[in-house]
């Protein structure tokens, strides 16, 4: 399977008369972006500002970040199963607008398992374009057409919810759509022969990682996997193309801090093997999706499971695993690579500090042996960044505008880019 | 906690979805719940039946609770 | 800066093993290894007196030997106190680690000393104490004075002190989170290259293993016993009159079950931000299983059900949080003669 990536700079995003990509500026036409995002006849408006580099700008609370991207005609369907009919994406070609993002803000309900605060009490995702936190953000050197989504007052927050996922996706199409007739400055081309791959006497590596955790339940009409909610769903083999051009965008759990589909389509360990297969040092086999489980027999099922998939089916000799945020992903990623272990699949898992008291004693949640080779983002809950006042706060409505206005500090976990379970994260526990 | 109590001497029975963090943090007696959003219930049973699961689910923990030996049932 | 240094019988010169049980003794200036140290302490340091005790004596009379410590810091108004080093020397490593941590805790100075990693003092103590990495031969003896001296200057400086393996001490067991130049992308790409090749590496966050709990027993059998209910899956009664945090609780509660045959939904609310909450706040008795454990009491299955049940969120708890909220709870239910718990977890 091959995917070329056309990538197209941008260092400027305006609104103006016209949509369209002149050299590295993206011009917006605001109206005809509106009527795309309203087609949706569940939105009755939609709030669309830019946010650039370095601006005195906050955002909040957001919702999801998606890089601009839009299938070459004939190449496959943009976001399959969102956007249209479930078809194989990973293939052909791929226009990308590189510096740009298309940042959603939730303007629904507050508090719940559907609202948009934090779970955890306290403030949910935020974007800071300027400061400390802004330049140690993935996402402080974006252009980010911001967009807050408002719909209609009867509609219920699951339908609200779905509304928001399909305005994220659609304006990331539109505004790649630009690019389609245009020569990209470079292309990037990712091709793996797969399991049957031979690549000399080189290890066999391949990733093992979370798309959802069912602790928090998923809505009916949720998409996650070529659009599916992911209930009841059992480790499979999804192939790392398939990762990062639209198959999997991120669950609504706001438990899921740093977790965004920008780190799908830039998905920095595909990224990292894909790095050891082309410099030849490693033999990427494939990568496997999975859930974690609210359910012990399901969570010891789809273990067992996906060691056997990467043992048998792709053939690894090592994998790497993550986890969907929180305690109870933890547990599933734990017993996977025990199980991994026991077929003699060596693991390393990406965790973070699990608990709020810094001893080294309390920030695995499951300690086994067999499981040793361990990374952490961290969550960072020890570092502080000062926030200064903005002149510009874009918010999902009054109430959240307030709080967002007034901060003067937050920890990682409360900022878009920074804390990552994708493994973009450069936090790290140092052992004093 | 668990081997906190027990450490004072009570036995205590966990009745836990994550049997793997029981177990790795020491519990002695451990019995699997049904799911973390409900560990002694199932939504998706009609009520006598999932009071029935439950009754079950309690009976493991007291006979756990009655052995001399490690479990996890 | 004034120092005052703590030294056992043999380094103290008073004599071998059979000297172990020499009660402590206060001398002016440096002694012993004390000597060298002196030297190496940065300008305008020094050590200004000197503590000898036998390690028996040490170990056997803790109380005695902390007081004696403390008051003789005190009357020197020291700015640093150093223990040893003890390199592998259990007894004098257990007596170093106890004079430290009594001084860092009385006096509110820093204090530093050195053990080998195997030294039982190690284990116990440092978590407190900072404790230099010495090895177990004394030949290194000016090397670890160094990084005593360099490490007790930088404390009583206030100034930061680096990472473990730069500054020459024993882990402590912190996690400082810091930002590092590498994405943990590249961190496990790096660690799996290097297990598949054999390679050693270090994972960030060490293993902890738990030691295994003795099985307690039941005293009665279980037709007449009572049984409380405790869980960690955040229940408490309608408008959370403990104010259980939803993460991070430091605090628990006990709540009255009364004559309830089960538990309503219209009493009862959750305070767990780990899982969706619906399904436990429908029917309360899917965490806490009052109802069931009411028939077993009438039907004679166990003794009686406790009168209340106990309640904390297990949510992103810290381990030594955790401990001290089960020993809590077991005080609680000790003194209310319960026989065995059942714990219900999310």
């Amino acid at each position: 399977m091959r995917l070329t990536l056309a990538v197209h700079s941008i260092s400027q995003t305006d609104f103006g008369p016209k949509t369209q990509l002149e050299g590295t500026r993206l011009q917006i036409d605001v109206e005809e972006l509106r009527r795309c995002i309203l087609q949706d006849r569940r939105l009755q408006s939609v709030d669309l500002e830019i946010a650039r580099p370095g601006e005195s700008c906050r955002a909040g609370y957001v919702f999801d970040i998606i890089e601009p991207r839009a299938k070459e005609p004939g190449s496959g369907v943009d976001f399959p199963g969102i956007l249209g009919p479930v078809t194989p994406v990973g293939q052909g070609v791929t226009h990308v607008l590189r510096g740009a993002a298309v940042t959603v803000v939730d303007g629904g309900q507050p508090g719940g398992e559907l609202g948009y605060e934090s779970r955890r009490g306290g403030v949910s995702k935020i974007l800071e374009m300027s400061g400390e936190a802004a330049k140690r953000s993935s996402y402080g050197d974006l252009q980010h057409l911001v967009m807050v989504p408002r719909a209609h007052p009867d509609i219920k927050r699951h339908a609200v919810l779905n509304a928001l996922r399909v305005a994220s996706c659609r304006a990331a199409v539109f505004l790649a759509q630009t690019a389609l007739s245009q020569l990209p400055d470079s292309t990037l081309d990712f091709e793996l022969e797969g399991p049957k791959s031979r690549n000399g006497n080189l290890p066999r590596v391949a990733y093992i990682g979370q798309i959802h955790g069912h602790q928090h339940g998923t809505e009916s009409d949720e998409h996650i996997l070529y659009g599916a909610n992911t209930r009841g769903m059992m480790p499979t083999p999804l192939h790392p193309n398939e990762w990062m051009d639209g198959a999997v965008v991120t669950s609504y759990s706001w438990g899921g801090r740093g977790l965004e589909t920008y780190f799908y389509q830039n998905h920095p360990i595909i990224g990292e093997l894909y790095r050891l297969h082309q410099s030849g040092q490693a033999n990427f086999v494939g990568a496997i999706a999975t859930i974690s489980s609210d359910q012990e027999s399901e969570m010891k099922r789809n273990s067992m499971m996906a060691a056997q998939i990467a043992k048998w089916n792709l053939g690894a000799d090592g994998v790497v695993l993550t986890k969907y945020a929180g305690g109870a992903p933890h547990t599933d990623m734990f017993e996977t690579a025990r199980q991994c272990e026991a077929l003699g699949v060596k693991t390393v898992v990406l965790t973070s500090d699990t608990a709020s008291d810094s001893r080294a004693e309390s920030a695995l949640l499951i300690n086994t042996k067999e499981v040793n080779a361990i990374v952490s983002h961290s969550e960072g809950s020890d570092v502080r960044f000062q926030l200064p006042t903005v002149d510009r706060i874009i918010a999902g409505n009054s109430e959240v505008a307030d709080i967002i206005s007034g901060l003067s500090e937050l920890t990682p976990d409360a900022l878009c880019g920074i804390a990552n379970n994708q493994g973009a994260s450069r936090l790290q526990p140092i052992i004093y | 906690m668990t081997t906190e109590m027990e450490k004072a001497g009570i036995p205590v029975a966990q009745v836990t979805p994550m049997t793997l963090v029981a177990e790795t943090v020491g519990s002695n007696r451990i019995i699997r719940g049904r799911s973390i959003v409900h560990p002694l219930g199932d939504v998706d049973l009609a009520p006598e039946e999932e009071h029935e699961l439950r009754r079950m689910l309690v009976q493991r923990a007291l006979d756990a609770l009655a052995s001399e030996d490690r479990t996890t049932a | 800066m004034k120092v005052v240094h703590y030294l056992n019988q043999f380094f103290g010169g008073v004599g071998g093993e059979e000297f172990a049980d020499t009660p402590p003794n206060f001398l002016e200036g440096p002694v012993g290894p004390g000597k060298l140290l002196n030297q190496i302490l940065p300008e305008g340091s020094q050590i200004v007196g000197t503590i000898v005790c036998g390690d028996n004596y040490a170990v056997e009379n803790q109380q005695d030997i902390v007081s004696f410590v403390n008051a003789k810091v005190k009357e020197a108004r020291a700015d640093l106190f150093v223990a040893g080093p003890c390199f592998n020397a259990g007894r004098y490593g257990m007596s170093a680690g106890a004079v430290c941590e009594a001084v860092k805790s009385e006096s509110d100075i820093p204090v530093v000393t050195a053990m080998s990693e195997e030294n039982p003092g190690v284990d116990v103590y440092r978590g407190e104490v900072l404790i230099v990495d010495s090895g177990s031969s004394p030949a290194n003896m000016r090397d670890v004075l160094v990084r005593i001296a360099n490490l007790g200057a930088k404390l009583a400086n206030d100034e930061t002190v680096g990472p473990p393996s730069t500054e020459g001490y024993i882990p402590q067991g912190f996690l400082r989170t810091e930002f590092v130049e590498k994405t943990a992308a590249q961190r496990l790409a790096e660690m799996l290259m290097a297990k598949l090749k054999g390679e050693s590496f270090e994972p960030e966050i060490p293993v902890t293993t738990f030691e295994p709990i003795p099985v307690p027993l039941m005293t009665t059998e279980i037709a007449k016993a009572k049984i409380a209910l405790v869980t960690d899956g955040g229940l408490v009664p309608r408008s959370n009159p403990d104010n259980l945090p939803r993460a991070f609780s430091r605090v628990w509660g006990a709540y009255s079950i009364d004559e309830r045959p089960k538990l309503l939904e219209e009493d009862f609310e959750v305070a767990h931000g780990g899982y969706d909450n619906a399904h436990v706040q429908q029917d309360p008795n899917r965490l806490v299983p009052v109802d069931v454990m009411r028939e077993m009491e009438r039907s004679g299955a166990i003794g009686s059900l406790h009168e209340e049940f106990l309640s904390t969120t297990g949510n992103s708890n810290p381990l030594e949080n955790s401990r001290r909220i089960g020993r809590e709870m077991a005080q609680r239910l000790k003194e209310a003669g319960v026989d065995a718990v059942i714990l219900t977890s999310t």
